[in-house]
């Protein structure tokens, strides 16, 4: 469902993080990128949200090309984005930021959004709670949640684990795991932290130097630890 | 106790005038962050819209719809020429508004001359209250100015394209991300900003000699209200209209209006001073 073809993209014209990238996923894929800090992992995502002001390359999602798209029309072409540092609304209510995770689609515009709060039931006890009021990983929940009320078709995390504390994470965890697998939903989780790939990514990818360079089946890395400290470790 | 009254009134009068004035203001300056100095030429060009069309027997309710419209326009046209280029460069707008404040002001001279002009207000029969008499007019501006307040603020608060355009403005990059076409939502808030200066120099023409230089004398305490009055809540227009208006006029009533400039100007700048994000900005930081 998304080809990515020699991706070359940065924040600086001449001056590329990602140097020729190609990733390809099917639908139903969960994959989870990993790699060092500055090797690229974020700019990725937001090459593929469009938010750069320097890209070129291919993005083929859906068999639409969308590499040159602002990003309101690539996230009404099917593709949700929950950011780093989850950037939720803080002066609008648990209600009021799903309803800005719909409010720009037609399709979805009217339809109930109720079904989020049977994977997320914190985030139904606190509807009327401002957003800026709650924890780290509630936040992170209605990120989560806001962009599923989109009904995208391809979801992109970037390190939902971050600043949260661990059990939260595993719980955080099994709730997207679920989600993947009821909503036929594809991801593509940004992450450094190792549990919670291994909780919800059926294949890893390896980014370095703006790259992919390799890939494996989640097991792999239980397997074999070498891997890790090969493409993370410092 | 007739004294008391009529200084009510005329504080009550002139709060809400400019509360209508402050109203697009706090839309363009307060939400967006652009210091529109051309604000008072929007009020401008609908006072004058209202001039032209009184020529043609139109009811007056039509006169100030399409006031709104085509200030609304006119401010459509403006955002897409010049101030969508600005919206990250807060000095810049002062800079580019001046000289779109000066283009507007040159138009109407070349179109309706240098002098003054006269709109009819639709109905003047003084009503007498509280034992004392007083315009019908006013009281119609001030009933207008507290129904297009709450409505704005309704649309802000209570609908959907309010909370839109509050997400926009909260955080644009991630509103685009959730699919919210944030150009569409820029034009149309500017627009609707404009419109409503517009709309209020339609409502407030038959009280005014509708001149060239009319937009200024409501430019700087309207600033003053929302600066006052703090950006961090549209509501923080009200304490700011109340607050500039309220001191002006009472003031005003019981010294004179030099006097109540200076006291004006000195409670502004204790506020500012004491509270920098305005009366309501305590809040944020």
């Amino acid at each position: 469902m998304l080809q990515v073809r020699d991706l070359q993209a940065g924040y600086i014209r001449g001056a590329p993080v990602l140097r020729g990238l190609d990733l390809d996923l099917v639908r139903g894929d969960c994959i989870a990128l990993m790699g060092r800090n500055g090797m690229g992992k974020t700019t990725f995502v937001k090459a593929l949200m469009g938010v750069l002001p320097q890209i070129s390359g291919s993005i083929r999602f859906l068999d639409q090309e969308i590499a040159a798209l602002p990003p309101y029309r690539i996230s009404n072409a099917g593709i949700a984005y929950v950011p780093q540092g989850r950037e939720i609304f803080p002066d609008f209510t648990v209600e009021q930021n799903l309803a800005m995770g719909r409010i720009g689609k037609r399709k979805q515009r009217n339809e109930p959004v109720d079904f989020v709060y049977d994977y997320f039931p914190v985030l139904a006890e606190r509807r009327k709670q401002l957003g800026g009021t709650m924890s780290g990983g509630q936040q992170q929940q209605l990120a989560i949640a806001r962009a599923l009320v989109g009904r995208p078709d391809l979801l992109l995390l970037d390190e939902p684990s971050e600043g949260i504390q661990p059990s939260i994470v595993q719980e955080i965890a099994a709730i997207l795991r679920r989600i993947v697998e009821q909503e036929k939903m594809t991801v593509l989780v940004v992450e450094q932290n190792l549990d919670l790939v291994r909780r919800l990514a059926d294949h890893v990818r390896f980014i370095e130097n703006g790259r992919i360079q390799s890939g494996v089946a989640v097991e792999e890395i239980n397997r074999n630890p070498a891997m890790i400290g090969r493409y993370l470790s410092v | 106790m007739e004294m008391t009254v009529l200084i009510g009134l005329d504080a009550a009068s002139y709060i809400l005038t400019l509360l209508l004035v402050c109203i697009g203001l706090v839309i363009i300056f307060g939400m967006m962050n652009v210091v529109n100095l051309a604000h008072g030429e929007f009020f401008l060009l609908g006072a004058y819209t209202v001039v032209l069309l009184q020529q043609y027997a139109l009811p007056f309710a039509v006169i100030l719809l399409i006031a709104f419209v085509v200030v609304a326009l006119v401010g459509l046209v403006i955002e897409e020429l010049v101030i969508r280029r600005i919206y990250h460069r807060f000095l810049d707008t002062i800079l580019a508004t001046w000289g779109i404040s000066l283009a507007l002001k040159q138009l109407v001279i070349v179109l309706f001359g240098p002098g003054s002009q006269q709109a009819v207000a639709p109905f003047a029969e003084p009503v007498a209250m509280f034992g004392i008499t007083y315009s019908s007019y006013r009281l119609f501006v001030m009933g207008m100015a507290i129904l297009i307040t709450a409505a704005t603020f309704f649309i802000l608060f209570r609908t959907r394209v309010g909370l839109t355009a509050r997400g926009v403005i909260a955080n644009r990059q991630m509103a685009a991300c959730l699919g919210v076409n944030t150009r569409r939502v820029d034009r149309l808030t500017f627009a609707f900003g404009s419109g409503l200066a517009g709309l209020a120099g339609a409502i407030m023409a038959p009280l005014m000699s509708v001149d060239p230089q009319m937009g200024v004398g409501f430019l700087v305490p309207a600033f003053l209200s929302v600066l006052v009055g703090g950006t961090a809540s549209p509501l923080g227009a009200l304490w700011g209209a109340g607050i500039i208006g309220g001191s002006n006029s009472v003031v005003a009533a019981i010294w004179t209006p030099v006097v109540a400039q200076i006291a004006v100007f000195s409670i502004a700048i204790v506020v500012i001073r004491l509270w920098p994000g305005g009366v309501t900005g305590k809040r944020k930081r």
